[in-house]
């Protein structure tokens, strides 16, 4: 039986960056793709704007995995096509057992990091309803059809949602000869990036219709109209504001969740808040030994986050002992903010550099986040705006309050 | 006699409405008239029929302002199958109809069942709550109950022969109040009377014990061990597999469109793919079989489409759901009110739990399309049953129409008044566990019109189904991998479905190459994501075994996916 440090589960950019940072420190490492490439979703994603961060040029999704996987060490293990069948803790760590064309293999790991992405909510899960026929799909799917299978899903078509990849659909879709009736979007605010609306949208002259959902598809075989309601405050469909669009497809930008049945599994908590396990500065999990990164802790606007959090997934999984004892703390924040990754702190292994992902629950204008370490003001920044659309990074030392026993996460009125 | 019965029940229906008019068609009733109210016209229709003075029911109230829809017809028209001559056409390729398929294979018979939609068990017989019923909701001297003693004793090892999987869960009912001890002394007599075995009294210790999740205000219950769980699709699948293995033919995307019929004798059945010649013609086409019966001329009852619509949830969710059907007691008033059991919280054979069904009346026999409202009302209703139970676990829903006649009953007989005809009408629950004892009757009555039939001795009861690797053990699943690499490959993240599987269900005894059936053979499709990820690769792997351009590959029907290449892509 092959025995490793460390198994990262997922090919994507967190995967990636896992991996070799987790190498990079010294870890026999094992990296699992079940594709048969490695890059996750980014191959699919030719758009520009990927990498400003990290590389500090614009790169496209292609272009951003050659970066990552251009130096990659040859004695990083990487097994493709492979897929993870089912995990189990052992005395000493856990125990995969891994399925591929060469059959079934079962493998030993001291520490996994998780870096198994995200995937799309479906139709259903957002309440459509009426017929099942072709032509209802996510906005990721029609990116794979178009992108790599070279194929054209729609002739006219109305996405729902103003997610990301929504809006960068709209887009390419139009400049494939498509036409895009409409973004429809229940909440009363954009779901995506300010620039995506512009860049994606206004310049294509898209409508975009907040306060509005698709409530019924109609067609037998292949989708003939949607019926578009208008949504009250509680984003509810109001009675008689329907009105039905002719279209072919409904393409679905409505939100992403972090994929952790394998984490489940393995009795991992979740947040609620992220759809991600809850996780401390080094990010891991509630479980000794499992961590967690990428969009599988919580679902990014940024791959340069994504590859930062496997950075930090890696480098934790390498370095800490096999067994030790831990001091959770809670991240404590108020109403204004949704949630914080980390949501926990270990007391035992406070550096001069924890790094905060932070969202808010609306939009604010003037605001200034304010950390307090025992009551104490450890950071403090102003921001002219902060949107939950918008993820917000912060570094901070916690290594400077005296026997830290509370940290809090305030969102303030300037 | 019944001419006064008539003028009774005319007086009654003209006090409810005086543009309807009830008269007889020699020993059946027979409604004409019309109203604009679609209930109006189901309460007089099951007025009449609760006399039990009748042959049947033909209620042919119009409702007004209301056109209803064509039957839906593929788009196919072509003669492959002019002139040709069988000894037995099956009409519908329904649980029912694919029961009988494969029954009749068991004798020296040329047997077709045609099937207008693209593949099997498409509406009904996929549209339910997969239930083997245990009978206790049923009148005793109902032939549903009579079909469903029998076929339960003879279901699992039948299932067991094609190589589906049965789940013996049980069904539990439950009761809130320690008065209603007096409810089951009733129901032990109800259970003596409706001869169902396997019963047992569970003390609340015991209910909470097989059911921890359960509303804690159940006192009692009982539970009846005969209930199971089977996917409904899968066992029509494979009882129509097992038909062709054994010689019967399949016909797919052919529907009948009208028939020939001289002297009481029908001589040709029309279809979009060219006259068929039977000698004897099977009904069991579900919710247009009195349409099949009047293009028979031989129609003596009429269906009433009523619609129910199931939620499934995610398989995360199971935890703290519960294990097999419980229902709460809901009240004797309730009870008699109602016309179907009443669903529940059922698990499927897969780990999945469904809820539902809803039951609506409607007329419209082929609207499949799902609403908000009676999502709302199935989980209203079954919160009282498990408290845990919640909307944001759904993965999916999907809505089925029963075909209900006004006698609330299965029609399984010969022809009334056309000889060469055997009708298996009126099919709603409990219809997917009576179907093995209904396809024995009709195979019975076809065999007495035909004559000199003779046993096929060849006969084959046995049928394999498609592998699931992971169901198998891992030193199991490994050998396999090792003979075929394809079983290693996992297409289908969600359900954990390989390629291999998928290339299996496209070298099968009926072969339908669309995205749908594909995804009911192998599952890949059916999870969470819901094919978010895995279609795009299952498109692949259908156009390169069927040996085709993956623009030809379709949802279902002719329902297109992909419909041209992009700017870029230059294919030749």
């Amino acid at each position: 039986m092959n025995k490793y440090d460390v198994v990262v589960i997922g090919g994507g950019p967190a995967g990636l960056a896992a991996s070799k940072s987790a190498h990079k420190n010294g870890a026999k490492t094992l990296l699992i793709e079940r594709e048969g490439e490695l890059g996750g979703i980014l191959k699919q994603c030719i758009h520009d704007g990927f990498g400003l961060e990290r590389f500090k040029e614009k790169l496209s999704g292609p272009e951003y995995i050659y970066n990552e996987t251009e130096e990659l060490p040859l004695e990083l293990e990487i097994s493709l096509l492979t897929y993870v069948t089912n995990i189990t803790k052992t005395e000493k760590g856990f125990e995969l057992i891994l399925v591929n064309r060469q059959g079934i293999n079962k493998i030993e790991t001291k520490k996994i990091i998780l870096a198994t992405g995200c995937r799309e909510r479906t139709a259903k899960q957002v309440s459509i309803h009426g017929t099942s026929p072709a032509g209802v799909l996510t906005a990721g799917t029609a990116q794979y059809y178009i992108n790599i299978l070279g194929e054209m899903p729609t002739k006219t078509c109305v996405i729902l949602g103003s997610g990301d990849i929504g809006l960068i659909m709209a887009r390419r879709i139009t400049l494939e000869g498509g036409k895009v009736i409409g973004v429809y979007e229940a909440k009363s605010t954009p779901s995506g990036l300010t620039r995506n609306i512009v860049q994606c949208l206004e310049d294509y002259q898209i409508p975009l219709h907040l306060s509005h959902t698709v409530t019924k598809v109609f067609g037998t075989n292949r989708l003939e109209a949607v019926e578009i309601s208008k949504v009250d405050e509680n984003m509810q469909p109001i009675k008689g504001t329907e009105k039905v669009v002719d279209c072919d497809a409904l393409i679905l930008s409505v939100g992403l969740i972090p994929e952790n049945e394998i984490a489940e599994s393995i009795g991992v908590r979740i947040n609620p808040k992220t759809k991600g396990p809850f996780c401390d500065q080094t990010l891991m999990t509630s479980l000794y030994g499992v961590y967690c990164c990428g969009n599988a802790l919580h679902v990014n606007d940024l791959v340069d986050y994504v590859s930062e959090s496997g950075e930090i997934a890696g480098e934790n999984a390498a370095k800490k002992a096999e067994k030790e004892e831990r001091k959770l703390i809670e991240v404590k924040t108020n109403q204004k903010i949704m949630y914080t990754v980390p949501s926990l702190i270990d007391l035992t292994c406070i550096t001069k550099k924890t790094i905060f992902y932070f969202r808010s629950t609306e939009n604010y204008e003037k605001q200034k986040l304010v950390i307090y370490g025992n009551k104490e003001i450890i950071f403090s920044k102003k921001y002219h705006v902060v949107k939950p659309p918008e993820m917000e990074r912060v570094e901070i030392d916690l290594s400077s309050v005296k026997n830290l026993q509370e940290i809090k996460v305030i969102l303030e009125d300037e | 006699m019944l001419s006064k019965v008539v003028a009774k029940l005319n007086r009654k229906i003209q006090l409810i409405n005086p543009d309807v008019n009830l008269s007889l068609k020699e020993d059946c009733a027979l409604l004409t008239g019309s109203s604009h109210n679609w209930d109006e016209i189901i309460m007089i229709g099951r007025m009449v029929a609760k006399t039990k003075k009748f042959y049947g029911v033909i209620n042919d109230i119009k409702l007004k302002d209301f056109v209803e829809p064509k039957m839906r017809v593929p788009s196919i028209r072509d003669d492959i199958y002019e002139g040709m001559k069988v000894d037995v056409l099956v009409i519908g390729g329904g649980i029912v109809g694919a029961a009988i398929a494969r029954e009749m294979t068991k004798y020296n018979l040329e047997i077709a069942l045609v099937e207008k939609e693209d593949d099997l068990a498409l509406h009904a017989s996929s549209r339910n709550d997969g239930c083997i019923h245990v009978g206790i909701d049923l009148n005793s001297k109902t032939k549903k109950l009579e079909y469903l003693r029998r076929s339960v004793l003879v279901y699992e090892k039948l299932a067991q022969d094609l190589d589906v999987e049965y789940d013996k869960v049980g069904q539990i009912i439950a009761f809130k109040s320690n008065w209603e001890r007096l409810i089951y002394l009733l129901l032990k007599l109800k259970i003596k009377k409706n001869g169902i075995q396997e019963t047992k009294f569970l003390n609340r210790e015991e209910l909470f014990k097989r059911e921890p999740n359960l509303n804690k205000i159940a006192k009692f219950g009982v539970l009846f061990g005969t209930g199971a769980c089977i996917c409904p699709y899968n066992m029509t699948i494979a009882l129509a597999e097992s038909a062709v293995m054994n010689g019967a033919k399949v016909l797919l995307s052919t529907a009948v469109l009208s028939m020939e019929v001289k002297n009481k004798e029908i001589i040709s059945v029309k279809t979009n793919r060219g006259r068929i010649f039977p000698k004897v013609v099977i009904n069991a086409a579900g919710v247009f079989s009195d349409i099949v019966a009047e293009m028979a001329e031989d129609r003596f009852f009429s269906i009433h489409p009523r619609r129910g619509t199931n939620a499934i949830l995610d398989k995360k969710a199971k935890d703290k759901l519960m294990f097999q059907s419980t229902t709460i007691y809901g009240g004797l008033k309730k009870a008699a009110k109602r016309y179907t059991k009443g669903g529940g919280v059922i698990p499927t054979v897969e780990g999945n739990t469904l809820v539902g069904p809803t039951a609506i009346e409607t007329p419209y026999r082929e609207d499949f399309a799902t609403n908000r409202e009676e999502i709302n009302q199935i989980f209203s209703k079954h919160k009282n049953n498990a408290p845990h139970l919640h909307q944001k676990d759904i993965i999916t829903y999907f809505s089925g129409i029963r075909a209900a006649t006004y006698e609330e009953d299965f029609i399984i007989q010969k022809g009334k008044w056309t000889k060469n005809i055997v009708h298996a009408a009126g099919i709603q629950s409990p219809g997917l566990t009576a179907a093995p004892a209904i396809a024995e009757d009709v195979a019975k009555y076809t065999c007495d019109i035909l004559g000199n039939v003779t046993k096929n001795e060849q006969f084959n009861p046995i049928r394999k189904g498609i592998i699931r690797v992971n169901k198998l053990s891992y030193e199991e699943r490994n050998k396999l991998i090792l003979k075929k690499p394809d079983y290693g490959q996992i297409v289908c993240r969600c359900e954990e479905i390989s390629k291999g599987e998928i290339i299996d269900a496209l070298h099968r005894p009926i072969v339908v190459p669309t995205i749908d059936a594909i995804k009911k053979r192998t599952r890949a499709g059916m999870g969470r994501c819901q094919g978010g990820f895995c279609q795009p690769l299952v498109i692949e792997i259908i156009a390169k075994e069927m040996k085709t351009n993956r623009e030809n590959i379709n949802k279902k029907g002719d329902g297109k996916i992909l419909l041209h290449p992009t700017k870029g892509e230059n294919h030749e």
